[in-house]
C-alpha cells in the first residue's frame, strides 16, 4: 500500500515535470471516459423513459382482448356473434382459472364533462376496479368503486388529473362534487394520481391523465343501453402463465362468439421484444464507442510513456545501479501510467457530470442523458484499464534496458 | 572503423578481500571504469568470472544482482548521476526504497549521510542548483545511506578542489577503518597513494603493485 501510494506520488512528479505532455495525454483519457459516460447516460435516459412507458401501459402480463374484423370466409355470419360483451368477462373468470384480474372496459370516447361553466372534452370510460391494477392507475384522493356502487349502478365518477385541472379551481377539492358527463350529474369519489414522463415537450403518460372511469354497470345501463364491450383486459396471475393463459382466453372468446374470429388476444411480448433488441444493439454500438475510445487513449498513454522512457534511459540506469530489480522499474512506469489515466479517468467524469448537467438543462426533458452511478464506475475501470493495459509495454521495455546501456547513455 | 572489437580489459584477474581500501588506477580509455562496472555487477564480462562471496555472479538473477546492489555495494559515478528532479534528500532516500523492505530510521538514515557529507543544510535543493563539488558530496551520501559493506568509487575526487578532496578522502579512509571496504577508481597517482592497495590497469591489463 505505501509502496503503491509512493510509486503514485513518484508518478504525480514526473507528471508534474511534464506538463505540456502530460496534459495533451490526459485530455486523451479525458475526452474518451467523458464520451463514454455521457454515451451512457444517453442509453441509460432513453431506455428508462421506455422502460416506464411499457411497464405503464400494463407490464408484461397483461393480456388485451381487442375486436377486430372478420375475416372474408366469416364476414356473412358476422350478426350470430355479439361481440365482447358482459358475459365473456363472465365466462372468462368462470372458465379460466389463470387470469389473475380481468377488466371489462366500454368506452366513450367523446363525451363533455362540465363542473359549474369549466369543461373537459375527452374519454369517459365504464370500467370495474380491474382496470385500475391491470393498466396501473392509482387513486390519488378519494376511492375507487364499492361492490355496491356496481351493484346499484351509481352515478359515481372517478377523474383523471386532467379532468379536475379543467373542471375544477386549483385549489378545489372535487371528492364529493358532482360532474355532469354529457349533461348527466356524477358524483366524483376519486381523483387519479398524475402521471408524467416527458420525451421532449410531450408527456407520453398524457393518456392516462385525460380519463374519467364511472362504473360499467351504470356504463352499459343508462349511457349506452347495451352491455357491449370496448375492449377487455386480462392479467394472467404469473408471468409463466402467459402462454396458457392466452391459449384458454382465446378458446372460451370464440365459444362465446359461436365460433367467429372478431376479435384478437394480444401480449406485450411484441413490444418488450423490440425493447430488448433496440437495446441490445445499443449496448453493441456503446461498446464499440467504448472500444475505440480505450484505443485512443491507450494510444495516447503508449506514446507519452514510450517517450518518457527514450528520455529517462540514463534516469533507469541510475536507479538499476543503485539497487532497483527490473520489477521496481516495471512497476514504477506501470503506477506512473495508471496515475496518468486516473487523472485523466477523473477529469473526463467531471467533464461528463458536467456535460449531463448542461444537456439535461438545454434538452427537453425525457431525451436528456442520465446520471447513472453505473457510468462513474465504468469510467473508473475504463481508465485503469486502458492505463494498465498502454503501461505494460513500456514498462517492460523499462525495466529490460540493460544498466549498463541505460548509464552511458547520454 | 568497422567491427574492430576493442577488448576493455584483459587478463584481469584478482581478488579484493573485505575491509581493504583500494585504489584502481589507470589513464584515461584504460578500462578502469569497466572494471568498476563489473564489480558492481553492471556489466558481465565476455569471457572469465566474477565470484562475489564464493559465488560466481553469473549464475545470478538481475533481481538477485540488484537485490547485492541495493543491500551491499554503494556507487559512487564519475558523472554523479543524480536524478535532477528530485531534492537533495530524495535522491539521497532512493537506494533505501530498493531494500526488501524500507528501514524504520530511513529519515534518520537520511540525515545521517547527509550530515557526513556536510550537505544537510541543501537538502531541499535540486541537484542542478549545487556546485559539481556539493552534487559528488550527494552522490557519496547516496552511496553510503544503505550502509554497504563495499564501497565502489569512480574518480571521486575529479570535480572536487584540493581541499573539498582531501575531506572526501579522509572520509574514505575513516569508512574503511569503519570496516567497509573501499574500491577508488582514479587517474591520479597521488590520491591513488592514499589507499593501501593500488591496482593498476593499463590497456586493459591488470597488475598489482605501488605507483
Amino acid at each position: 500500500m505505501k509502496r503503491l501510494f509512493s510509486g503514485v506520488m513518484n508518478g504525480l512528479g514526473e507528471i508534474w515535470g511534464h506538463k505540456l505532455r502530460s496534459l495533451l495525454t490526459i485530455s486523451c483519457v479525458m475526452l474518451g471516459v467523458a464520451s463514454m459516460v455521457v454515451t451512457t447516460g444517453f442509453m441509460e435516459g432513453f431506455f428508462s423513459t421506455w422502460e416506464v412507458s411499457l411497464q405503464e401501459a400494463g407490464g408484461l402480463e397483461k393480456i388485451a382482448g381487442t375486436p377486430r374484423g372478420l375475416s372474408d370466409r366469416q364476414a356473412p355470419f358476422a350478426p350470430v356473434s355479439r361481440g365482447f360483451t358482459m358475459d365473456d368477462a363472465r365466462a372468462l373468470t368462470d372458465l379460466v382459472p389463470t387470469i389473475g384480474v380481468l377488466s371489462p372496459e366500454i368506452d366513450s370516447s367523446s363525451a363533455r364533462l362540465s363542473h359549474r361553466g369549466r369543461r373537459h372534452d375527452g374519454r369517459v370510460q365504464g370500467v370495474t376496479n380491474g382496470v385500475f391494477e391491470i393498466n396501473r392507475y392509482e387513486v390519488a384522493q378519494g376511492r375507487m368503486f364499492s361492490d355496491l356502487d356496481m351493484h346499484d349502478h351509481a352515478s359515481v365518477i372517478i377523474i383523471g388529473s386532467e379532468v379536475r385541472k379543467d373542471c375544477f379551481e386549483p385549489g378545489e377539492n372535487p371528492v364529493g362534487q358532482f360532474i355532469d358527463v354529457n349533461g348527466v350529474p356524477f358524483r366524483v369519489i376519486g381523483v387519479l394520481h398524475h402521471y408524467e414522463r416527458f420525451y421532449g415537450t410531450y408527456n407520453t403518460l398524457d393518456w392516462k391523465n385525460d380519463i374519467a372511469f364511472i362504473p360499467i354497470t351504470m356504463m352499459a345501463s343508462k349511457v349506452q343501453h347495451s352491455d357491449q364491450l370496448s375492449w377487455l383486459n386480462m392479467k394472467a396471475a404469473d408471468l409463466g402463465l402467459l402462454r396458457e393463459t392466452v391459449d384458454a382466453a382465446a378458446n372460451v372468446l370464440a365459444q362465446q362468439h359461436r365460433g367467429l374470429i372478431d376479435f384478437r388476444v394480444k401480449t406485450n411480448e411484441e413490444s418488450l421484444a423490440s425493447y430488448a433488441s433496440t437495446k441490445a444493439s445499443f449496448v453493441i454500438g456503446g461498446s464499440a464507442i467504448a472500444g475505440v475510445s480505450l484505443l485512443v487513449s491507450g494510444i495516447g498513454i503508449m506514446n507519452l510513456m514510450l517517450a518518457s522512457i527514450n528520455e529517462r534511459v540514463r534516469e533507469i540506469g541510475i536507479r538499476k545501479a543503485i539497487g532497483a530489480t527490473p520489477f521496481n522499474i516495471f512497476s514504477q512506469f506501470l503506477a506512473e501510467a495508471v496515475t496518468l489515466s486516473l487523472i485523466g479517468g477523473a477529469a473526463g467524469v467531471s467533464v461528463a457530470v458536467g456535460m449531463i448537467r448542461l444537456l439535461g438543462a438545454a434538452l427537453p426533458p425525457g431525451s436528456e442523458p442520465l446520471l447513472a452511478p453505473s457510468a462513474f464506475v465504468v469510467g473508473f475501470v475504463f481508465s485503469v484499464l486502458a492505463g494498465v493495459l498502454a503501461g505494460i509495454y513500456p514498462a517492460m521495455q523499462a525495466a529490460k534496458l540493460d544498466p549498463i546501456e541505460a548509464l552511458r547513455y547520454e | 572503423m568497422g567491427d574492430t572489437v576493442v577488448d576493455a580489459l584483459v587478463d584481469a584477474s584478482f581478488t579484493l578481500r573485505e575491509g581493504e581500501a583500494v585504489a584502481i588506477l589507470g589513464p584515461s580509455g584504460s578500462g578502469k571504469s569497466t572494471l568498476m562496472h563489473l564489480l558492481g555487477f553492471l556489466d558481465s564480462p565476455t569471457s572469465g568470472e566474477v565470484i562475489f562471496e564464493g559465488q560466481p555472479v553469473a549464475v545470478l538473477t538481475e533481481r538477485q544482482r540488484a537485490r547485492i546492489r541495493a543491500e551491499k555495494i554503494g556507487f559512487v559515478f564519475q558523472a554523479f548521476n543524480l536524478l535532477p528532479r528530485l531534492s537533495v534528500r530524495a535522491n539521497v532516500a532512493l537506494p533505501l526504497t530498493y531494500l526488501g523492505e524500507t528501514p524504520p530510521d530511513a529519515e534518520a538514515r537520511v540525515d545521517r549521510a547527509l550530515e557526513l557529507v556536510g550537505m544537510s543544510n541543501r537538502a531541499q535543493h535540486k541537484p542542478g542548483e549545487l556546485s559539481g563539488g556539493q552534487r559528488q558530496r550527494v552522490a557519496i551520501a547516496r552511496a553510503l545511506v544503505n550502509e554497504p559493506r563495499i564501497l565502489l568509487a569512480d574518480e571521486p575526487t575529479g570535480n572536487l578542489d584540493t581541499k573539498t578532496a582531501a575531506a572526501i578522502l579522509d572520509l574514505f579512509n575513516e569508512l574503511n577503518r569503519l570496516g567497509r571496504t573501499i574500491v577508488v577508481v582514479t587517474h591520479s597517482p597521488e590520491i591513488a597513494a592514499n589507499f593501501s592497495r593500488q591496482i593498476h590497469v593499463l590497456d586493459g591489463r591488470v597488475m598489482e603493485g605501488a605507483a
